[in-house]
């Protein structure tokens, strides 16, 4: 890199002025730093402000500019100089809007902001785009059903070609088998004709997308923007290579030869729901015992749902499935009657139109949970509204309402050699972290490998005891060839593992993408809606590789994390903890990285435990060197520091939303944003600490099962490292509770300054810490 | 409520409901309550019931015919139409029980029931003179259990007679009546007689 010429630019603006001596800050990085250009302006970001920046870039008196302004979450579109690196020290949110104006704490504070912001700058290099060669913008989906149709059309109209892999000889999947679906345009209260056939002919009409019945995906490899993934139709292999992947695998009904005790296997006539989708299609629905027509029909519904003994969620949409099957049996046939038995009906959005519109046709809805049904058809329930034992007898068909399992796994196929027990633990068993989302992912390799060795019995129900996980029966759908395994990772449930609130689509190997009932339970409609969701995803995902760019959340970063194999111990941290799969081993089991695969989340860099892990613009040194630069006052200023790390995704901007709604708290906090906690290396700790800090506090996101991590496992990883921390701490004599880990959302701007507060009370009760001075 | 049913009349009928949506008047509404219970919360006299009137919406979806018949929360319903002008959904809860009432006595689920005879005292001052005549109605309720209990009751309420005896509430000689009772009589026969017309077009 060229010499670095930084210039530090000073904001008076916003209240800066009134709330610091930005003349005194001047100083600070000028006479004390010797920074050579320093200037001040009323207000940076107006079209004068910036100019005055620019002018000096374009004169070569800079090249790299340190604003001291507002935070850099804010105004990016204003500071931004043709890749000029730019680092924002932040005086506004953190520092004017928070702290009381004129204060000697609040000085100092607005000073060791700057001198961070210095330092960062000095460590900094503006990454360059490691352009890889050709890309693919072919977009291969997994799956011919209503989801994967949709995607496939979706694809198609944004200018992309499609492989459409479908694992029957038919498209359509099981919505080709629905007799009418449930309402989804207004006034949402009628069941609708099945338009299925539509799509099939659609989608498969189109030049652009190569169908492919019959076929299955035996390996996948590569990365996004080349993923060169092994086509297997019938037996005979072809290789494709793909930009990006859409997996719309979609559900399979729970097994209802376990429901036994809601009479199914003891008379014909208890039929699943989607056993009588197939009498619906075929005419008047009449008893498979006698032939004769069904008049009185009960529907049982959560038949083998939120059941601990069978699937222990809900599968949101039996209800309403329940709903459209009694409104045709009784719109059918005048004489008709329906009862719907159901422990709690849940019909969410519009499907409570459809309620109304059964209840005035005169559905019978009943509360409380079935006891028995018996091979006379009589069915007791408990009802809760009555508080007795209701028996109903002389029914003509018993309907069971069964869940949906997802296909996250292919239950034709046998399972991987590793597979199963990568699928539920692909942690290193010797290092076991805790994975976001996976119950019993405790490194127990032995229990994952006898769930293996029993396929069947597991079963479904990959939520047993708790202990042993049973893992999904099954192949690999895509047989992925990364170092963590073949599997698209899943949450307990076994549906695949997304961000539920920010990223739905994601899975956590980048530029792989799930949709429909694989991802969550969801009717036809939303599952259309869900494809094209996902479809969009999958075209960032593959420009961005093309342009050497993260997706999101870092969306278009450059940088990429740097291995410095010299000093590689081969430790494996690196490509066991990366949630997104992005680092594999090479032949010498050196960790090797797939750049399109990356998230830039840093959790390598946090995991490696020689530190040769960098980022150009996001290293080990630079956030040493920032902590470094506080300037730490001696104990008898009574003024103690306390470092914040604080998740750039969520606890960074609750903090600016705090100074936003002019919450104060500690002036005593200095915070470094990290990407992800994930990232945070044991050393800037021990920094800390030896610079004379009391108190580090990390605040990230969310960690366990429902986790918020914008990077999956980062903050829970954090989590783990922060426990095992404390006997450090007792090493050196100090206190355990110097170091916390706070989990901070977006939405606690109000909360967050009680929890620095009681932070600082307690560090100031525990005393200074003894290493300051030294 | 005061009591549950009495297992006796454990008798269940899955047709029931439907029965009660397409014969009992108010009926076809029923199949849109969704058992919140404002109606028995809105009851002022909730706790004379058997079952307030949200139970025992549930008790005919269950099909439990002779308990729902013979439940005295039919007669104790004071018409005061709280629950109908309460309720979120529109159900005429009023209506439906005066019309099971109606059924119950058609059907002979009810015989000795005090309110059915105070009912049937009432409805026959209101035929014969299109009002009602407190001594009459009374005593002709009184004695409708027979010589010993009319004595008894009328005894029993001596007292409140001779207050609204001399309030002016209550006269002596003959009973007043509204002009043209032969008309109102026709009107009714003629009501009765389409009634009837229409239960049988119905069965």
């Amino acid at each position: 890199m060229e010499e670095r010429k930084p210039g530090v630019y000073l904001c008076r603006g916003c209240g800066i002025d009134e709330a610091v001596s930005v003349d005194d800050l001047e100083q600070v990085a000028g006479t004390e730093l010797k920074v050579p250009t320093c200037r001040q302006h009323d207000c940076l970001c107006s079209d004068e402000g910036v100019e005055t920046i620019a002018r000096d870039i374009a004169e070569g008196t800079v090249n790299q500019a340190i604003i001291g302004a507002c935070s850099g979450r804010v105004m990016t579109d204003r500071f931004q100089f043709n890749g000029t690196s730019v680092i924002r020290a932040n005086l506004r949110e953190q520092v004017a809007w928070s702290q009381p104006a004129g204060d000697e704490n609040t000085q100092m504070l607005a000073a060791d902001n700057l001198r961070m912001g210095i330092a960062q700058a000095a460590k900094t290099v503006t990454p360059e785009a490691s352009a890889e060669g050709e890309t693919s913008s072919t977009i291969l989906v997994c799956g011919g059903g209503i989801t994967g149709l949709s995607a496939a059309r979706e694809a198609v109209r944004a200018g992309h070609a499609v492989v459409l892999v479908e694992r029957s000889d038919t498209l359509g999947g099981w919505a080709a088998q629905w007799s009418k679906r449930m309402p989804f345009r207004p006034p949402y209260r009628d069941p609708q004709d099945n338009d299925v056939a539509a799509l099939i002919a659609e989608v498969s009409g189109n030049a652009s997308v190569t169908v492919m019945p019959d076929t299955v995906v035996t390996r996948t490899e590569g990365s996004p923007g080349r993923f060169s993934v092994t086509l297997s139709q019938g037996g005979a292999e072809k290789i494709e290579t793909v930009g990006a992947i859409v997996v719309a695998t979609g559900w399979r009904p729970y097994d209802a030869s376990r429901l036994g005790h809601l009479g199914y296997g003891t008379s014909p006539d208890v039929v699943t729901g989607v056993e009588l989708e197939g009498m619906l299609g075929a005419g008047p629905v009449q008893r498979k015992s006698d032939g004769k027509a069904a008049k009185t029909v009960a529907f049982i519904q959560c038949a083998g749902s939120r059941d601990p003994d069978h699937l222990p969620y809900c599968s949101s949409i039996c209800c309403a499935v329940s709903i459209k099957q009694a409104l045709q049996i009784v719109e059918a046939d005048p004489e008709a009657s329906a009862f719907i038995i159901f422990d709690e009906l849940r019909t969410p959005g519009t499907a409570e139109e459809f309620y109304r519109q059964a209840q005035e046709a005169g559905v019978i809805f009943m509360k409380g949970k079935v006891k028995g049904v018996d091979a006379d058809l009589k069915v007791v329930y408990d009802d809760e509204l009555l508080g007795d034992d209701i028996p109903l007898e002389g029914l003509d068909m018993v309907v069971l309402a069964t869940g949906m399992v997802p296909n996250s796994t292919n239950p034709e196929a046998a399972a991987a050699e590793s597979g199963a027990d990568q699928l539920v633990d692909d942690i290193d068993p010797e290092a076991p972290i805790a994975i976001a989302g996976y119950k019993g992912g405790n490194g127990d390799g032995a229990a994952a490998e006898d769930a293996a060795q029993t396929p069947g019995d597991g079963g479904e129900d990959g939520n047993g005891d708790g202990d042993a996980e049973p893992a999904l029966p099954g192949g690999p759908i895509l047989n992925l060839q990364y170092r963590q395994g073949p599997h698209i990772p899943i949450l307990a449930d076994g549906f695949a593992d997304s961000h539920y609130i920010c990223f739905p689509y994601e899975t956590r190997r980048t530029g792989i993408y799930t949709c429909g009932p694989v991802r969550r339970p969801m009717d036809m409609a939303e599952s259309a809606e869900d494809a094209a969701g996902a479809v969009l995803k999958a075209i960032q995902a593959l420009r961005n590789a093309g342009m050497g760019a993260s997706v999101h959340p870092r969306v278009g970063d450059l940088s990429l994390p740097k291995i410095g194999l010299d000093i590689c111990t081969k430790c494996r941290r690196c490509t066991v903890e990366c949630p997104f799969g992005a680092i594999d081993e090479d032949e010498n089991d050196y960790p090797i990285l797939n750049p399109s695969r990356c998230r830039r989340c840093g959790t390598c860099m946090g995991a490696c435990p020689v530190r040769t892990i960098n980022f150009d613009n996001y290293n080990v040194q630079m956030v040493s060197d920032m902590i470094g630069a506080v300037e730490v006052p001696d104990e008898f200023s009574e003024k103690p520091r306390i470092l914040i790390l604080a998740c750039e995704n969520d606890a960074y901007p609750a903090l600016d939303m705090a100074g936003i709604n002019r919450h104060q708290y500690s002036p005593f906090v200095r915070v470094v944003p990290v990407r992800c906690l994930g990232s945070v290396t044991m050393l800037w700790i021990s920094t800390a600490l030896e610079k004379g800090f009391d108190g580090i506090m990390l605040m990230g996101c969310k960690s366990g099962d429902d986790y918020q991590c914008h990077f999956i496992k980062g903050s829970g990883i954090a989590k783990e490292r922060m426990e095992k921390v404390g006997e450090t701490l007792k090493s050196l004599m100090l206190e355990e509770e110097r170091v916390a880990v706070e989990e901070i959302s977006i939405a606690d701007s109000g909360h967050v300054p009680n929890v620095i507060n009681s932070f600082a009370d307690r560090i100031v009760e525990i005393g200074f810490n003894p290493f300051k001075g030294f | 409520m005061a009591q549950s049913a009495p297992d006796t009349a454990r008798k269940y009928d899955l047709g029931f409901a439907r029965w009660v949506y397409e014969n009992v008047e108010g009926g076809d509404k029923l199949s849109m309550c969704m058992q919140c219970g404002v109606c028995s919360g809105s009851c002022p006299i909730g706790t004379e019931m058997d079952h307030g009137p949200r139970k025992l919406f549930m008790m005919i979806r269950a099909g439990m015919k002779e308990a729902v018949l013979t439940s005295n929360t039919l007669w104790n319903c004071t018409k005061c139409y709280r629950c109908v002008v309460r309720c979120p959904r529109g159900v005429p809860v009023t209506y439906i029980l005066g019309g099971l009432g109606t059924k119950a006595v058609e059907m002979g689920y009810v015989k000795t029931e005090d309110t059915v005879r105070f009912s049937k005292a009432f409805w026959w001052s209101a035929k014969t003179f299109g009002r009602t005549d407190e001594r009459l109605v009374t005593s002709r309720y009184h004695f409708s259990g027979g010589f010993g209990e009319g004595v008894k009751k009328s005894l029993a309420n001596l007292k409140i007679a001779l207050g609204m005896f001399k309030a002016g509430r209550l006269h002596l000689g003959a009973p007043h009546k509204v002009k043209g009772t032969k008309n109102l009589q026709a009107i009714l026969a003629k009501a009765q007689e389409i009634e009837e017309r229409a239960g049988e077009t119905e069965r």
